[in-house]
């Protein structure tokens, strides 16, 4: 945040610290949401619904964490002999796939219901991160904290870049490449997909895995990002909010940077308004993501974008 | 099973395949496949020699469309070799399939609605080697040699228009044309004809051939013996999974085919025999179901039917034949109730419906996997969608199990249903006996007017002769009924008058007297009046 | 070939049994029908316990002590006696079977609704704002209108999704998912403003009079004058076991139900009101679930709700309990016992080893997977069928 002018602060220069710390803070804030739903556009894309989002999240919170704190311990010119968050960034994305994987194992190799195993992966992360948490050396006070990802540009750290940098690139890989094409075809028609040699299980398996890793760095900015602690379900209910974008945004990244800038101003807005103690009512606007979303479904045609294949599992014959 | 004349048979096939040094284009041998316990192909062998147009023919369910998945490596054998150009091949996917040039023509369009005629085609080109190339992927360009193929077919296709707003000729074509597309030598048309106006199925007659002399080799699986005579080198025939006999054309001849599909001879579904007709056709009487002018709308809110009138009164059989998709799903679904009217009126005894107490109708659908049942429901309950909601089977809200058992047992036993049970899941059945779950439905409540539509589809031919004994008692009971089918050898077998649908609308045939070239006329949309429907 | 055909539509023209999860049909009689279902009940429940086991292991604690303790956790021992413990049980259990009786509801309509959360804080809150407001009713009509109260709301909740997903065929999924998030607003901002209780030190609605809540059923010299948890919401709970059950197998609407969950297309072609029976569907679910929610505030010791944190998520857990019961009424019954043990055992677990309380997710979670896995895998391998 840009320290405050020393002398006779004007209402312009106030004005603009405010706006400053605005954009900022919406940008920031809307970074895990821009990269959880961009890897489950393209998930849904591909057809499979991912409602273990949300656990993915929170797993790769907590891989990001516990990498950062263990990198420590690495040989020093990998490293550099202290804790460092970009170890914990690949941990995460790693773990987010590894958490994938299994959701894949059951949903695509096994046609199992993906909602089913969504809320499994929900109460599994819950569980794992728990349990594990108590396996950590606690610190004096109990409060647990490690690096941060340093500041790169003004107060934002390295994935607010990546998260909107990967918008147009997931676009452009959606709707202007063979492969993008092929994916969606996955999601449409399956059999059709695979009439034309498309491996649609592998594509699907594919999708599902870039969505855990994105998954996975959206959790990394949870607990390495502007406040490196970790907690139990530190996500909060962000997965879910990631879902709703998805819906909103209508299954295209611009739609999900959109919806995600705007649910990212709101919770700006809140946050503010309660450090400023102003009287907005601050459950509303964090309850504004999912009335939107529920308005542009009651509303507009909002589903009618939708993948036609979404939530159905594909066999083989 | 002994085959006459000059025809050779398996055995014979096999020893001259055998003396021969050149091999043909594509040997199956042995080739078997089983789903749980029901085996759809029984060590099937089937050779197709470079440059002739096969086909393969059998009743539904006989197996052609499985040995054709193996083919297309849509589908992996249980056992069994298989040999291009005498060379074994594996054929795990349908990029494998691809790679060794075999297409498929699906009969089901493997196309994605969503998609632009562009995307569809450009997915299916094959991928180009370079990993990177700057700039966009646009499928009208990487769809560039497909779209020049349909222009020498002498189509023109509209680039960016999705698939779901063509009709169904144009999406065939498509289809065809990304067949053709991948540079296959080997393709493979599942039923083509079978949603083709005659017109449309003359064209591709014409296609196939010149297909042919530019040194494609075609299979053709058809059931529709006069089309494999008219277009075919050779026939290879099914029967439930075995390979019955295997025929260049010339030497055969209609009744030939049919006893060799069916295994009897000339069977009444085959041959067109004309059974009797128990009632006089009797053209109006104050106990019928009139309709008249109706117009209903299709899923995509074109036209399908424009003005459509007829009558079936009581004890009546009245069929209607024309291609699939010429309104006939739209009229039954019209006639049930399921679908709105635009304008028109339908009225039984005088009374119009639909209304608080309309006549009872019952409908047999034509899909009876994705319309008639409750699959993992059982026989039992699969039976009694009507009777739960009768009064005499129910006590206050709820149901009188024993009673509703009891009624089970009796439609099982009246029926035939083979099952092991009740209690067993209706998916369990074979396709007769969930046909037969659904006929039994229907007559058990007593309708007044039944709507059947294609009632013995893919059933055998023991299945298919008690579904129809069981619509011509409900007829000689008095029911009204409008039989809707494909087949018109069963219109003429059932009928008491009959019509074909085309363009949205009917145009009445003697059933009886006419000969098949005016019915022909009549299928291709020739009538007099009424547009044609592409 | 149409992309969204419309009246004969269906957002799942995929034959059902292929997408839905293993539905067994109605329950078997015969005797070797049932010595068969146990066996697989017992070797499931062995894998679960040397799964169990190896979580201990894993964890660094005595698996067989850990057993222990979660059994007495659970049932208690002969020194604390049975009752305390056993009736702790059944009141972790009582939430559990509301709401996954819901989800039998709703999925056997074949609607995949994860709205249960929602549709139970929206139940306590209507039934916390008719506390507040109705005071001046007679103590036993206010409880019985506050039941009824939560079982509408929840029932509008979930009537809701219906609604999205029959008009505008939205998936109940999402729909659901984002009501629930909706709820827990609610809850929070009425709770902290309008129902917020006087004294304002607490994040919570206003206690309510004892006349209110439910009566605890077991007298105290049952068990050493203690006061034991168990209460009049807990049988209340348990009835909606048989009701659902004869609703769902023994009624035209649960039959019509049944064939719609399996098949839509063959449900509309049978002249059954699908669209209706949607809205019904979600509707009976929701109810369910918000008088999970109602029967919890009810049961606690002072009947204030909490503005967050009032359920720890028993609307989601829900769904793994009643696939695990195979989605009928007995089987979530079993399931959710099964589940409510579980928890309580790990609480007691928690108290004397370092084990956090969540480890309990965790091991529910391995069980659903363990069970989805093994009935996957069962149909892959039988359940085809040719053309």
């Amino acid at each position: 945040m840009p320290a405050e002018p020393e002398r006779k602060p004007s209402e312009k220069s106030r004005l603009m610290t405010l706006l400053g710390g605005a954009i900022l803070g919406t940008l920031s804030l809307a970074t895990p949401l821009v990269l959880a739903a961009l890897g489950e556009t393209v998930v849904q894309r591909a057809g499979v619904v991912n409602v273990g989002l949300e656990g993915m999240m929170l797993i790769g919170a907590f891989a990001a964490f516990v990498g950062t704190e263990m990198s420590a311990s690495l040989p020093g010119h990998i490293a550099g002999n202290s804790p460092n968050p970009y170890i914990g960034l690949i941990a995460a994305a790693l773990a987010g796939v590894c958490v994938a994987l299994l959701f894949a194992l059951f949903v695509v190799k096994l046609t199992a219901n993906q909602v089913v195993v969504g809320v499994v992966v929900n109460l599994m992360a819950l569980g794992l991160t728990g349990t594990l948490l108590r396996t950590l050396p606690r610190p004096e006070g109990g409060f647990l904290n490690t690096q941060a990802l340093p500041q790169i540009l003004f107060s934002l750290n390295l994935l607010t870049p990546i998260a909107f940098l990967a918008v147009p690139a997931v676009w452009w890989w959606l709707f202007r490449t063979r492969r993008g094409l092929e994916l969606r075809a996955c999601g449409e028609q399956p059999t059709a997909a695979e009439a034309s040699g498309i491996p649609v299980l592998r594509r699907r398996t594919a999708a599902i895995l870039f969505g855990g890793g994105m998954a996975g760095l959206a959790g990394a900015f949870l607990s390495v990002g502007d406040v490196p602690t970790f907690q139990e379900g530190m996500s909060a209910g962000r997965g879910f909010i990631a879902l709703a974008i998805v819906t909103s945004g209508r299954w295209n990244p611009w739609g999900c940077l959109a919806a995600a800038l705007v649910f990212g101003f709101m919770d700006r807005l809140q946050i503010q308004g309660q450090a400023m103690g102003l009287h907005l009512p601050h459950d509303l606007l964090l309850a504004a993501p999912y009335v939107a979303t529920l308005l542009i479904l009651t509303l507009g045609s909002g589903w009618s974008q939708s993948p036609a294949s979404l939530g159905r599992p594909y066999r083989r014959v | 099973m002994k085959a006459g004349g000059d025809v050779e048979t398996d055995q014979e096939s096999s020893r001259r395949s055998a003396a021969e040094s050149s091999d043909p284009l594509l040997q199956m041998q042995g080739i078997v496949k089983r789903y749980g316990a029901t085996t759809a192909l029984n060590a099937v062998d089937f050779e197709v020699d470079a440059g002739e147009i096969h086909a393969l023919l059998g009743e539904n369910g006989a197996g052609k469309t499985t040995l054709m998945h193996i083919l297309a490596g849509l589908t992996r054998p249980d056992a069994g070799v298989l040999c291009l150009r005498g060379e074994p091949a594996v054929l795990p996917s349908p990029q494998e399939a691809r790679r060794q040039g075999i297409a498929m023509v699906h009969q089901h369009f493997m196309l994605v609605p969503a998609f632009t005629i562009a995307e569809n085609l450009a997915m299916d080109t094959p991928r180009s080697p370079v990993m990177f190339r700057p700039g966009p992927y646009r499928p009208e360009q990487a769809a560039q040699g497909a779209f020049e193929k349909a222009a020498s077919l002498g189509w023109n296709l509209p680039t960016n228009t999705r698939v779901s707003e063509l009709s169904v000729g144009t999406q065939q074509r498509v289809e065809i044309v990304k067949a053709l597309a991948t540079e296959a030598r080997l393709l493979i048309f599942d039923e083509p004809t079978a949603v083709l106006t005659s017109r449309e199925i003359e064209e591709l007659f014409v296609m196939l051939r010149r297909l042919r002399d530019g040194g494609s080799t075609i299979i053709l699986i058809a059931h529709k013996l006069a089309e494999i005579l008219a277009v075919a080198d050779r026939v290879t025939v099914l029967r439930r999974g075995n390979r019955v006999a295997s025929a260049p054309v010339a030497e055969t001849n209609a009744p030939q085919l049919a006893t060799w599909m069916t295994g009897t001879v000339g069977t009444p579904s085959v041959m067109g025999i004309t059974p009797s007709h128990a009632a006089a056709p009797n053209t109006s009487s104050p106990n019928s179901l009139t309709v008249e002018e109706l117009t209903v709308s299709g899923d995509r809110g074109e036209q399908v039917l424009r003005g459509l009138s007829l009558t079936a009164s009581k004890g009546e059989i009245f069929g209607i034949g024309g291609v699939d998709g010429n309104g006939q799903s739209e009229l039954a679904e019209a006639l049930t109730g399921l679908r709105r009217i635009q304008s028109g009126r339908m009225a039984w005894k005088g009374e119009a419906f639909p209304s608080a107490s309309g006549p009872r109708i019952g409908y047999i659908p034509q899909d009876r996997r994705r319309m008639g049942l409750a699959p993992t429901m059982t026989v039992g309950e699969n039976l009694l969608f009507d009777a739960v909601r009768e009064k005499p089977f129910r006590r206050g809200p709820f149901l009188k199990k024993k009673a509703l058992r009891t009624l089970a047992e009796s439609l099982i036993s009246a029926f035939d249903i083979r099952t092991s049970s009740q209690d067993i899941p209706a998916s369990a059945l074979s396709g007769g006996n969930q046909q037969k779950i659904v006929v039994a439905r229907v007559l058990r409540s007593a309708p007044d007017i039944i709507v059947a539509m294609n009632p013995t589809r893919g059933l055998d031919i023991g299945a298919t002769r008690f579904v129809h004994q069981q619509l011509r008692a409900a007829r000689d009971r008095g029911t009204a009924i409008v039989l809707i089918s494909t087949d018109l050898d069963e219109i003429a077998a059932l009928a008491d008058r009959a019509a074909i649908l085309t363009g949205g609308r009917l145009t009445e045939y003697d059933v009886q007297a006419s000969d098949s070239a005016q019915i022909g006329l009549l299928l291709g949309g020739v009538t007099t009046g009424g547009d044609s429907p592409h | 070939m149409s992309e969204r055909p419309e009246p004969m539509s269906e957002t799942a023209p995929a034959p059902a049994d292929v997408d839905s999860p293993t539905l067994p049909t109605s329950p078997k009689r015969s005797f070797a029908g049932i010595v068969r279902g146990l066996l697989v009940a017992a070797a499931y429940l062995l894998g679960f316990v040397l799964l169990l086991m190896l979580t201990f292991v894993v964890l660094r604690i005595p698996p067989l002590v850990a057993l222990h303790s979660l059994w007495t956790g659970a049932f208690g021992d002969a020194r604390s006696g049975h009752l305390p413990a056993f009736s702790d049980t059944l009141i972790e259990t009582t939430p559990l079977l509301l709401t996954s009786l819901g989800v039998v509801v709703s999925w056997r309509a074949g609607l995949f609704s994860i709205g249960g959360e929602g549709q139970l804080l929206v139940g306590a809150l209507a039934a916390t704002a008719l506390a507040k407001y109705g005071t001046n009713l007679p103590a036993p009509l206010l409880t019985l209108l506050m039941i009824v109260s939560a079982g509408a709301a929840g029932g509008l909740w979930g009537a809701l999704a219906g609604w999205l997903r029959v008009r505008r065929n939205v998936q109940e999924v999402i729909s659901t998912i984002m009501l629930n998030y909706v709820a827990k607003f609610l809850v929070s901002w009425l709770v902290l403003g309008v129902l917020q209780e006087h004294t304002y030190h607490n994040p919570q609605s206003e206690s309510l009079p004892n006349a209110l809540l439910f009566t605890r059923l077991l007298p105290r010299q049952w068990s050493d004058n203690s006061q034991t948890s168990l209460h009049l919401g807990v049988p209340l709970a348990f009835v909606f076991v048989p009701v659902i059950a004869l609703l769902l197998f023994r009624t035209k609407f649960g039959f019509a139900l049944r064939v719609m969950g399996q098949n839509p297309d063959a449900a509309r072609t049978a002249k059954f009101p699908v669209d209706r029976m949607r809205v019904q569907a979600m509707a009976l679910s929701g109810a369910l679930c918000g008088l999970a929610g109602v029967i919890e505030l009810l049961g606690s010791a002072t009947g204030s709700l909490p503005a967050s944190a009032f359920s720890p998520g028993w609307g989601y857990t829900a769904v793994p309990v009643a696939l695990l019961g195979g989605l009928t009424p007995m089987g979530a019954l079993f399931s959710a016992l099964f589940f409510g043990a579980l928890t309580q055992g790990c609480r007691n677990l928690s108290q004397f080893q370092d084990v956090p309380t969540v480890l309990i997710y965790l091991v529910q979670a391995m069980a659903v997977l363990a069970v989805v896995g093994a009935r996957a895998w069962n149909a892959r391998r039988t359940g085809k069928e040719a053309e």
